[in-house]
């Protein structure tokens, strides 16, 4: 299988400008479409790794970054997203467009993909069994995934956790790991040799910039990952590491609030939610030092199945 | 219309379905997407037991959309039992208008179909009963704007639409088909004389067959708005399909649509899903119509605009062409509702001075 | 209220649920929602499960399955069974049977 990296520069630039690039992240292949000098950049540095497909063949999300801002665009350049004609959000600064492909990719897979009981978590996985990661924003989920990655965890999503309602398994979509701000330098210094695409500033999050994803993580992308565990990461400067278990029932409506689609999939989310509750320990997590939460992690053990 | 897109060749005959190349399920189910036809390509589908016959990147799709339709439909019943709950004291049948009631009586045409907002009809002088009972059991109004609740208390058909203040469901209140601005008057009184209570459910009802077709038929060719054009053209198609089967269904239909001032409507139906997806219709009721249909001129004018119109919304099928059909038939839809010198005052009110809403 | 009136379980109603320690999550098969419900609930939905009770037997059953908890305090096990009836009528989770 043809991977992006078998493509030139500008091989790879002629495809997203014209009929489109055709690239597969886990379950889904998506088809790009994009004549900003940004998104080559992005692609090039961080999708190498990724199964090509064509471009004439089957896709399941037509995406388009086009050039936009009106009679502005010559000094206030703009980029906008569709999904085959549907916009669903305001464009954004020029500079802004690799960032917005990757959020709008999670947007395509969030708001479609209900085969799947879909968490806004990150998952990360090792020996076989995974950690689901649930984080609203700001709890240093990424950071905390970012690093677990590089000291040898397997990356399944840093945003998506798909569980597949007929097994209650996981299913990869390993993609670049978004960092921001302070977080981007602190994984420069602690993963070996990262690959960091470059950092945008003043985006609505502040400066976020992509790591790669391990080339063992893509590779692995079919193999789907038993949950052992369900861990809430808070990141706060100078707290002392704990890791302190949750009741079930009340970790059930904790997950379920961070779920995108569990009411969508009425009793198949609940009964999907509820055997994954039961089969994982659930802890909330609590650290500021990152050696010391990837020595917690490595200290976990799974449940008995 | 020569090259139909292939989202109507499949809705017009799902058994073409398992010929297709992943690169025809890539473009059709593009369009089905964007027309919010997926689910009711998987009910025919699987009405039809070709599901496995449809390649795996493609029925995942299917997939996707399969507890939607499912989650939607016990949405819809739970909704109906509480506005029955909420309308008791009135002592009214609840009286269900299109997707709910097709829904509700476990029509064809309401398999795989998802829509937003539960439409009821109700008689005039008891409007301000029911907006009550709906309020008191947590419905509010919206469309504050003095000049949108104008529009609906005046002008329309119905009440300005009431969400559900915990649920964020939406119920439209219709007290007739059309508005009161409207060149034709369909006798609401007559409607409701004639509605049919669903088996196995007390207190609801739709409205008769033929009725029920003739409303599809005036809210799609009156209304003017398309961009859920193909989707009522095909819900006709389903609607004729079952009632076809019934007996005296053909024989008294372009009879009542007269009684109901509502004969060009039917002329229209008739006409564009035949074109569009083939369906059966008796010799002898395409003659009875005839009558109604437009002169000449007006009527190959609105053959390209209903044609151009009705395609599904998708770029694949975009063109300048469509996109001014369905602004010509927008206009010509509000048009028909309201009286010229009124409409230009609206649209402007629409397009300038009603608050946006947050992106 | 009579102590012979009766409640059944709503039609639709399959109770779905799961039990972690004392507490119950449940499925609602009509609104689809989901509801977090102490022990006491699940115990009068369970009997509903069999058939329509009236409320005196309800009573009874919380009685019976709660007495020994309760000790030395004298519960009103009627007014508990009254105040759970209702707030799981409001969820349409039960209601009154046509007698």
């Amino acid at each position: 299988m043809l991977t992006v990296a078998s493509l030139s520069r500008a091989e790879l630039e002629a495809r997203l400008a014209g009929p489109g690039l055709s690239v597969q992240t886990g379950p889904f292949v998506s088809r790009i479409h994009s004549p900003i000098e940004r998104i080559a950049e992005g692609i090039a540095t961080l999708y190498g790794d990724y199964p090509l497909r064509d471009f004439d063949g089957f896709a399941d999300f037509h995406v388009h970054m086009r050039r936009s801002g009106g009679l502005r665009r010559w000094y206030r350049p703009q980029v906008s997203f569709d999904i085959d004609g549907l916009e669903p959000f305001e464009p954004l600064p020029q500079e802004h467009a690799f960032p917005m492909l990757e959020w709008a990719l999670n947007w395509c897979i969030s708001t479609r993909a209900h085969a799947y009981l879909m968490i806004h978590a990150a998952v990360v996985e090792r020996d076989g069994v995974a950690a689901i990661l649930p984080a609203p924003p700001g709890s240093g989920k990424s950071t905390l995934c970012a690093a677990l990655v590089s000291r040898g965890w397997r990356l399944l999503s840093d945003e998506l956790a798909l569980i597949r309602p007929q097994d209650g398994l996981l299913v990869p979509v390993p993609r670049p790991i978004s960092l921001k701000n302070r977080s981007i330098d602190v994984i420069r210094d602690f993963a070996r040799d990262p690959v960091i695409s470059r950092p945008v500033e003043n985006t609505t999050k502040g400066t976020v910039a992509h790591v790669k994803a391990p080339g063992d993580s893509v590779a692995r992308a079919h193999e789907s990952a038993r949950p052992a565990w369900i861990v809430f990461p808070k990141y706060e400067d100078g707290a002392v590491t704990s890791l302190e278990p949750i009741p079930r029932a009340r970790a059930f409506f904790r997950v379920a609030e961070n779920a995108f689609n569990y009411s969508p999939l009425g009793a198949v989310g609940f009964n999907t939610l509820a055997d994954t509750i039961d089969r994982t320990v659930i802890y909330d997590f609590r650290y500021s030092v990152l050696e010391e939460a990837i020595a917690v992690f490595a200290s976990l053990k799974p449940p008995a199945a | 219309m020569k090259h139909l897109p292939i989202l109507v060749r499949a809705l017009r005959d799902p058994d073409q379905l398992v010929r297709y190349t992943p690169a025809d399920w890539d473009l059709l189910l593009r369009q089905s997407a964007a027309t919010n036809l997926t689910p009711t390509l998987l009910s025919l589908a699987e009405a039809r037991g070709l599901l496995k016959r449809v390649p795996a990147a493609a029925r995942a799709h299917f997939d996707w959309v399969r507890p939607l339709a499912a989650r939607h439909r016990q949405a819809v019943r739970f909704e109906v039992a509480c506005i029955q709950a909420a309308l008791q004291p009135t002592g009214l049948p609840l009286l269900l208008l299109k997707g709910a009631a097709y829904a509700m009586a476990d029509l064809d045409a309401g398999r795989g179909r998802l829509f937003g907002d539960i439409d009821l009809l109700v008689p005039k002088a008891r409007l301000d009963d029911v907006e009550s009972a709906l309020m008191l059991a947590g419905w509010a109004g919206t469309h504050h704007d003095a000049y949108d609740q104008r529009y609906y208390r005046q002008w329309m058909h119905e009440l300005p639409p009431m969400t559900h203040v915990r649920r964020g469901s939406s119920i439209d209140v219709h007290h007739a088909l059309v508005p009161e601005t409207a060149p034709v008057r369909p006798d609401p009184d007559s409607l409701r004389a004639r509605a049919r209570p669903i088996p196995g459910m007390p207190g609801l009802a739709t409205l008769a067959p033929d009725d029920m077709v003739l409303h599809s038929a005036v809210h799609l060719f009156f209304d003017g708005e398309f961009d859920k054009g193909l989707r009522d053209l095909f819900d006709l198609h389903r609607l004729l399909g079952e009632f076809g089967a019934e007996p005296g269904f053909w024989d008294g239909l372009a009879m009542r649509a007269r009684a109901l001032e509502l004969g060009r409507p039917l002329f229209y139906a008739l006409r564009h899903v035949q074109r569009m997806f083939g369906t059966e219709v008796p010799p002898a009721v395409l003659a009875a119509v005839a009558p109604e249909g437009p002169t000449p001129a007006l009527g190959w004018l609105m053959d390209w605009l209903f044609a151009h119109a009705l395609l599904p919304l998708h770029p694949s099928c975009a063109s300048a062409a469509s996109a001014s059909a369905r602004f010509l038939l927008y206009v010509r839809g509000n048009w028909l509702r309201m009286p010229p010198l009124l409409l230009s005052r609206h649209l402007f009110h629409k397009a300038f001075l009603t608050p946006r809403a947050a992106a | 209220m009579a102590a012979s009136e009766t409640w059944s379980l709503r039609p639709g109603q399959t109770l779905q649920h799961r039990q972690w320690d004392s507490e119950f999550v449940l499925y609602n098969d009509l609104s689809g929602d989901t509801h977090l419900l102490g022990d006491a609930a699940i115990v009068l939905l369970q009997a509903l499960r069999t058939g329509p009770a009236t409320r005196a037997a309800l009573a009874a059953v919380l009685e019976n399955e709660f007495e020994a908890d309760a000790g030395d305090d004298k519960l009103d096990f009627a007014a508990e069974a009254d105040s759970l009836l209702d707030h799981m009528k409001r969820l349409f989770l039960v209601d009154r049977s046509a007698c």
